[in-house]
């Protein structure tokens, strides 16, 4: 089986939340999320708090896939950038490396143009960042979470959980 | 794959149910969603036709808590189970770190059982995973019914890997909780079992890194660099931000410059206009070598429409230090320009509404 673990540190995160942040004011938009293509958030920024950020970035992640498949029918790789354009709410959507979605929310106060302009650019700088994650994690500089009794732990938690 | 943030605190896994169409598999979900405490899982989303069958796939989300300091996370999602909707099927796949493959146990359903397990395997293989090594439960479900196939039918049919499996009715809800509690650990399992044997023998952490000390995280919960803030909290609740501050973890002093890092990451949130605590706008803080390249100029307004904004500006009642009247009116105070940015002006100038 592929072993393709995304592990993401503090140092990594918080490379990656400056550069979203940076963004964010720039383009002068709502809020961004950084979202796995499986559908896990990796980070989120901006005014997020009325928002269900889990359940977003797996919808978001499941309509970037299906536009794959779109794409793959007429003969394109991929769609590199989606936007969704609402009555008063928009999302824009571009792809971060080869593995992670950059989706940018925004109003009417600021225009697609600049959140385009701003999400290219920062799309440019994260893929950078997960270049050396990449390379960190295969190189086995990293080491896992669910290592020694988290199995067991777990187990222990999920006997409370779910009982009938 | 196993997605473990360090900064959030969180390890995440995503469990797949598959199986053939009508099977029990969104039921599966409905149950866990209407039994477990709210505080432990998140909305049920259901993309669904409007006769209730699912299109793209369901979606719930679980938290069980922090095992190591870290939130264990769980995806649950299902996928259609028609056999023409393969396209969207094979993309809910994606990621996967363990399935659950729910078979009716009906007799005229074998044929379907069997036809959709292969497309597992079709599909797994697709994104190039090994059904063999893939953790996998099989729940017959149904069994509630009359005239169901016997257990040893089922396991000669579909389970030549023989993996483990368990009878349930995911309408009355039997099995349902030892199939998911199984999955998540077979899934856990797996996943230290990969970390370990990737792990080379001479890695050692850092002092500086994050990441938990593994001398402690046997005995005690895990030190936690951080503090959970709402930020690394998931949004379970149906769009309430369910703050669970109780679970912050004690800081240890070795590690107290990092804890301190935070509020200074924290507070780079740039406050969205209109939203509270605009008003006590804070700094931006980005900490870490960042590229600092500025980004692209604005582009430069007119020197006839500045005057005009220059007028408008002026019609604003002026701090003490403008009010001196040395600052040329063909150009705004800098100072005027670079703090409090006035919003709506062209609407003002144009009499744009």
């Amino acid at each position: 089986m592929s072993d393709d673990s995304l592990i993401i540190y503090e140092e990594d995160i918080t490379q990656i939340e400056a550069l979203i942040s940076k963004m964010l004011k720039g383009a002068e938009a709502k809020c961004a999320l950084l979202v796995d293509k499986d559908g896990h958030l990796i980070t989120r920024q901006g005014f997020t708090h009325s928002l269900d950020t889990t359940a977003l970035a797996a919808l978001l992640a499941g309509s970037f896939a299906s536009t794959k498949e779109i794409a793959r029918l007429v003969g394109e790789p991929e769609f590199s950038v989606l936007f969704h354009q609402g009555r008063k709410d928009h999302i824009h959507m571009s792809l971060v490396g080869d593995r992670s979605i950059l989706v940018v929310i925004f109003d009417d106060r600021t225009t697609i143009g600049m959140v385009r302009l701003y999400a290219k650019e920062t799309s440019i700088g994260l893929s950078k960042i997960f270049e050396k994650i990449g390379a960190k994690s295969s190189s086995g500089a990293r080491k896992s979470a669910v290592e020694g009794d988290f199995a067991e732990r777990a187990s222990e938690k999920l006997d409370d959980i779910f009982q009938d | 794959m196993v997605s473990i943030n360090y900064s959030a605190r969180e390890v995440c896994c995503k469990i797949v149910y598959y199986g053939p169409g009508l099977s029990g598999k969104t039921t599966n979900l409905q149950y866990v969603h209407g039994k477990v405490p709210n505080s432990t899982r998140g909305d049920l989303i259901s993309l669904a036709t409007e006769a209730d069958r699912t299109l793209y796939f369901d979606f719930l989300p679980i938290n069980i808590g922090t095992i190591n300091g870290f939130q264990a996370k769980f995806q649950l999602y299902t996928v259609p189970g028609q056999v023409y909707y393969n396209a969207t099927r094979k993309l809910v796949l994606r990621g996967v770190d363990g399935v659950v493959y729910v078979a009716d146990s009906q007799p005229d359903k074998m044929d379907e059982n069997i036809e959709s397990l292969a497309n597992l395997i079709d599909n797994l293989q697709e994104y190039g995973y090994d059904i063999n090594e893939l953790p996998m439960v099989l729940q017959y479900n149904k069994r509630d019914l009359p005239n169901v196939l016997s257990v040893e039918e089922m396991n000669n049919r579909i389970n030549t890997r023989n993996v483990p499996y368990y009878e349930a009715s995911a309408t009355l809800g039997t099995g349902v909780f030892d199939t998911l509690k199984l999955i998540i650990k077979l899934v856990l399992e797996k996943a230290k079992s990969t970390a370990v044997s990737n792990k080379p023998s001479s890695m050692v952490a850092s002092a500086s890194s994050p990441e938990p000390n593994p001398a402690t995280s046997n005995s005690a919960p895990e030190p936690a660099p951080i503090t959970q803030s709402n930020y690394s909290e998931t949004n379970f609740g149906g769009g309430q931000t369910s703050r669970q501050s109780s679970q912050k973890i004690a800081i240890p002093s070795a590690q107290a410059p990092a804890a301190q890092r935070e509020p200074e990451r924290f507070s780079s949130y740039r406050p969205y206009p209109g939203s509270p605590g605009a008003a006590g706008a804070v700094k931006t803080g980005n900490p870490g070598p960042v590229d600092e390249r500025p980004y692209p100029a604005m582009p430069k307004v007119q020197p006839q429409m500045q005057t005009v904004i220059n007028k408008s500006i002026d019609a604003e009642p002026k701090p003490p230090a403008t009010s001196a009247g040395q600052a040329p009116s063909m150009a705004p105070s800098l100072k005027r320009r670079g703090g409090t940015k006035k919003r709506g002006i062209f609407k003002r100038i144009f009499g744009i509404k």
